[in-house]
Order: C-alpha cells, then structure tokens, then sequence
C-alpha cells in the first residue's frame, strides 16, 4: 500500500504525533564541542527533525535497549529479600526517518532476544515502537549495507518505508501496524503514489555502497567455521585499543552485563549495563584466567559471533553494514577490509 | 619520509627491533601500522594526518605487540611527554624502545581531515607547542616545518567555563556526561592508563558504579582526570576516541593547569624529573591539612 506524503504534511504528522503523547524518534542536528553530527533524539517538535545529511552517529539501540536499564529494586530485612520492578510500561514510540541499516537490526536482535529466553527488556520497548525508515540519499565510505543483505532502500524491519520524492515522500506501509498508523494520521496522506517518482539519488546511493564491498557471505562463514586458528588472526588486532566503542556504536552488539548497586546497607538496585567482548574483563575467571588472553583474539571473537556464529544460528549476519565500528575506531580498526581479506581467503581456499 | 622509511628499514634488517610502531595510510585517513618486515618500511608515512598518540600501544597492557618483540615507535613532540611518561613511571625502559622523534608541524583533530591546516581543522594541543622536536629521540628526523596555525577554540570554551557560577558549571558538565555509555575508549585510548586493573573494574567493594548513569559517570570521569592530574600528556586521545563526542580534554587541561600553578610542574619528554604524585618536597603546598 503506497501513500504520498508532502514536507510539510509530514511535518504535521510528526507535530501531530508529539502532541497525542506519543514519544518520537528522529534523526536530529547536535551542536557539540567535537564539531555537529546527526543522531537519533527524541524530539520535542518536527522543526528538530533532520532527515538528509552525513550518516546518523548514534544507532536506535539505546532507544530500545537503553545503555543502562534498571531491572528491579530489592530491600533485604534480616532474612527475607523482597523484590520490586524498577520500571514502569514502555511508552508508546515511534521511530521516525531511520536509516535501513539501524530498522533490520532490530529484527535481527529480535531473534537473540527470543531464542533460548523471551526477553521482555527488549520487546516491551520493541513491541511499543513503530518504526518509520527513510531510504537513504547518502553514503560514505564506511558503508556496506548491500554487502550483508540489506540496502539503502531495504525495508526490512520498517513499519512504514518513507522514500524521497520531489517535494516530499512515497511512504510505503508494509505491517499491520504500519497501515494503522496511515490511516490513524491518514489526512496527512495525500494519495497513492507512484513508485517511479523515487529520487534517483537512492539508486545512486545503492550504487556507491556496492563498490565499496563485494564479498560472498557463506564463504567467509565456511572459512570462519574452518580457521578458527588460522595466523590472520594475529595481525587482525594490532591496532585494536579494545575499548569496545565498536560495540557500543553498533547497532546489533547486545551483550550486557548485569550489576547490583546498593543505595544503602539494606537496599540497591539491580541494573543492565551495555558491555562487550573487546575488553579483557569480559572473559576473564574468578582465577585470573582469561581465555581470551590478547586482543587479536577478542576481535576473532567480534568477528566470528557477527559471521559464523549468529549465522549458524539464525541464517544470516549479525551485522548491518552501517560502518559505525568504522566511523568511531581511534585505532582505525576497518571491518570492510577484514572482510575482504576474509573473502579473499575463503576464495583461495575453496 | 624517505628517512623514515630507510631508518625503519635499517632497524629491522640490522636486528635492532623486531617491530617498528608507525603510520600508514589507512582506508579512512592515517592510521597506526606494526611493520615486522623490512620490505614493509616502505607503508610508512609521516603528515599533519598523523594524529595519533602511538605510545599507548607501548603500554604493558598491550601484550599482543609486547610478543613481537623490541620496538621503535615514531613519535611527535606530544607523544614524547607519553612515552617519557611511561619510562618516568617504571612501566618501560629506556632502553627497551627506540624512539624516532619527527619534527613537526602540527597535526590535524582528524586522521582523515585532507587540506593544509587551518585554525578550524588543526588538533587543539598544537596551539603554542614548544615540543616541535622531541628531545627523548634516539633519531631525529625531517626538517623543521612552520609552526601551525593557532586554534582557540578549546581555550575559549575553557574560559567560558571558568566564568561560569559553580552551579552552572556543574550543569555543563552533568549534560556532557549525560551522553557516557560507559565505553571506557577514554580510558583504554590512554597511553597513561597502564592500571592492570583500573579502579572502576574492581567490585570488591564497588568503588565507582560502571552503569551509566548521572552518579556513575560523573565519579568515573573525576577520577579519571584525578587519576591523570601531573602525568597526562595532553594528546586529547580520550576525546578524539569518545564516540559521544565528549570534551575531555578540557579537564586534564584544567587539572594541568593546577599542577602547574601549584607545583611548578608541567608534564615534558625528559623521564628524569619527577612527576608531584611521584615525589615530595617540604615546600609542596599544604594549607589544606588543618
């Protein structure tokens, strides 16, 4: 179902949206000391929204699954211990303008979060998020969406996909959900739209992202499963710091740590922090021994969990191709070329 | 560059170090390069997009590069206050690093920003730097460029800081660390964070909670600069590494600034003289004890 939308009926629908009550989510300008960038805020006013410029610095993790949740509070008497939740109902949300890269990761956390456990941190905020993508009209070097199965017209994981025409948007509802959202706000759409009158820049877009990665997937997950201790390994973490922004910036790393913080002798709060495998602590036993001893073996296991082993799982990668570990490395680790090597190995051996 | 190349060429060749730490020119921008053989000298490459402080990877944590064997590392006149840091601070003999100092012209705040330097695009700590050439080389090398233009915007943004009420300046920095998710690429970034086992990731007890919230972040960062007060070699890594673009850099300017005031001290590239937290003199200020 193909909807047109104007700039300035979408500004309504957004202004519309924030005064229902409803929280949303946008990709916005942020003036800091270290220069401007775009990232995903909530907004108080569609004036906020910044749906074109450089690729968004911060992913929708945080809005989903915030760096820090508390998960209950407890107060010991004596003996007995009483637990009470923390939080309350997740607010209703939606997502506004995403890039393809930041919506198919939640679908792809989804399934980590309904695997062996159903995960209601996850999905109490997921289920209350309606997402509304944006195809992207830029790219930057760091891009390799349709190297892992997506694009910068991908729709998975959208409720509704928003692509750029003159004057304003064809907004594609692809839910259930999505459709009720377009006809709820339905007097911000204008009529049916036709498909053709996408920007040529999404074409374009696509077409840059593809030359900077080519790789076959199932051949670096076949190698992966063969090489665990092949010497490429030993070179891949030189430059490596391990300081986890990687992980912190990217938008399907989910590992969490969970800590108990007393706020008092007889009462605390148990909390879910962010954490990743790039440090030394993430592994290390109560012993003092650590099974992954140096970082060479660390980013191994970044790049394992992203290409064999979620694949072997679940069927495709844990990875979006959003290029942000790229974008943040002080050390100037580069994921796009690791892979290339990667392929290029795989070839050689096959 | 040439001299570069051929040096670290020598080096390897003749035996004298396993691993020479330089720069190379990377996909996005100038990035570090471990080269182990002679032949890949030739990646070296020394400009104003060598931002990096390399002396972090000489660091006793990175065990992984410590394997290789000895190293030289290139450095620039603010990597020489780290390295020296290091040596000053037992974490690295002086004899166990050969040190190739470049002269030089100042960087860029960027691996990847292209273009001569303007005031706009040149790294803050190169305003007014009196270490162009490193004293701790072994090998010096390049002629000396012009100085770089000034930049002023980190010490505008202090001194407005500085004007502000405590409360408001409390404020400023509640809001900056509101943006922390706890990473720690500050602190891993940090030639001069060598800890083992730094005191956020000791639990027993908890001295600083590592969840990131208003209280966690606000005691990681204080510390962090306390930690860092005498021995930061002011090369803005933490900052440059902060994915949520945080000014760190200005608290361990503020802390230098007292260290200075109040010992007498700055942080330089001669290892001999003691850092205030590792030495005491009677003269040392105390009209706090009461």
């Amino acid at each position: 179902m193909t909807f047109s939308i104007s700039d300035s009926g979408l500004n309504a629908l957004v202004d519309e949206v924030i005064a229902s009550g409803t929280t949303v989510i946008a990709p916005a300008l942020v003036k800091l000391s270290a220069g401007e960038r775009r990232e995903y805020q909530k907004i108080g006013s569609a004036q906020k929204m910044a749906l074109t410029g450089a690729i968004v610095s911060n992913s929708l993790k945080p809005f989903i699954m915030p760096p820090s949740v508390p998960l209950f509070r407890y107060t010991r008497a004596k003996a007995a211990v009483s637990l009470e939740p923390a939080t309350g109902k997740a607010q209703a949300a939606v997502v506004i303008g995403a890039q393809a890269c930041d919506i198919a990761a939640l679908e792809i956390v989804d399934r980590v979060m309904d695997w062996d456990y159903h995960d209601e941190v996850w999905f109490e905020r997921r289920k209350a998020t309606t997402v509304i993508s944006l195809a992207c009209t830029q790219a930057d070097a760091s891009c390799f969406c349709t190297a892992v199965g997506s694009g910068p017209d991908h729709p998975r994981g959208s409720d509704i996909q928003l692509l750029r025409k003159k004057g304003g948007y064809l907004a594609r509802a692809l839910t259930e959900s999505g459709k009720a959202f377009c006809s709820k706000y339905g007097s911000h759409f204008e009529k049916a739209g036709d498909d053709a009158d996408r920007d040529p820049l999404i074409k374009e877009t696509r077409e840059k992202v593809e030359t900077n990665l080519k790789i076959d997937l199932g051949a670096i997950r076949s190698f992966l499963t063969r090489n665990f201790e092949h010497e490429l390994w030993n070179d891949f973490g030189l430059r490596c710091h391990g300081c986890g922004a990687c992980a912190f910036a990217c938008p399907t790393c989910h590992c969490f740590d969970i800590v108990d913080e007393p706020e008092g002798i007889t009462h605390g709060v148990r909390r879910r922090n962010w954490d990743t495998c790039q440090t030394a602590k993430f592994t290390v036993h109560a012993s003092g021994h650590n099974p992954r001893k140096d970082q060479n073996s660390r980013i191994r296991q970044r790049v394992m969990h992203k290409f064999q082993i979620y694949p072997e799982r679940f069927g495709d990668v844990l990875c979006t191709g959003c290029g942000r570990c790229v974008r943040v490395c002080a050390g100037g680790m580069n994921l796009l070329e690791i892979l290339k090597v990667l392929d290029k190995s795989a070839e050689a051996k096959s | 560059m040439r001299e570069l190349k051929n040096l670290a060429k020598r080096l390897l060749e003749e035996g004298t170090v396993k691993v020479v730490i330089g720069y190379e020119e990377g996909p996005v921008g100038v990035r570090p390069v471990f080269v182990t053989r002679p032949a890949d000298a030739e990646k070296l490459v020394f400009n104003s997009r060598c931002v990096q402080n390399l002396a972090a990877y000489l660091s006793r944590r990175r065990g992984h590069i410590a394997r290789l064997g000895k190293s030289a590392i290139v450095v620039k006149g603010c990597d020489a206050r780290a390295v020296a840091g290091l040596i000053r601070e037992s974490q690295l003999k002086r004899e166990d690093v050969v040190v190739i100092g470049m002269r030089c012209g100042g960087v860029a705040l960027r691996p990847s920003d292209e273009g001569p330097l303007t005031p706009e695009t040149v790294a803050d700590r190169c305003s007014g730097c009196e270490s162009r050439e490193p004293k701790l080389a072994d090998h010096l090398l390049g002629e000396l460029p012009p100085a770089p233009p000034k930049a002023t915007r980190m010490f505008e943004l202090m001194a407005q800081i500085e004007r502000m009420p405590v409360a408001e300046r409390f404020r400023f920095w509640a809001e900056q660390f509101e943006r922390c998710m706890r990473c720690n690429a500050c602190r891993e970034v940090c030639p001069m964070c060598f800890c083992e086992r730094c005191i956020q990731d000791k639990s027993q007890p908890q001295w600083i909670e590592t969840s990131p919230h208003a209280r966690g972040n606000l005691s990681w960062h204080f510390t962090h600069a306390m930690h860092l007060a005498g021995r930061c070699s002011s090369c803005d890594e933490c900052q440059r590494a902060c994915p949520a673009g945080l000014p760190l850099g200005l608290l361990n300017r503020k802390m230098a600034e007292i260290v200075r005031n109040r010992f007498e001290y700055q942080v330089s590239d001669d290892s001999t003289v003691p850092s205030p937290i590792g030495a005491f003199k009677q003269q040392d200020p105390q009209e706090f004890i009461k």
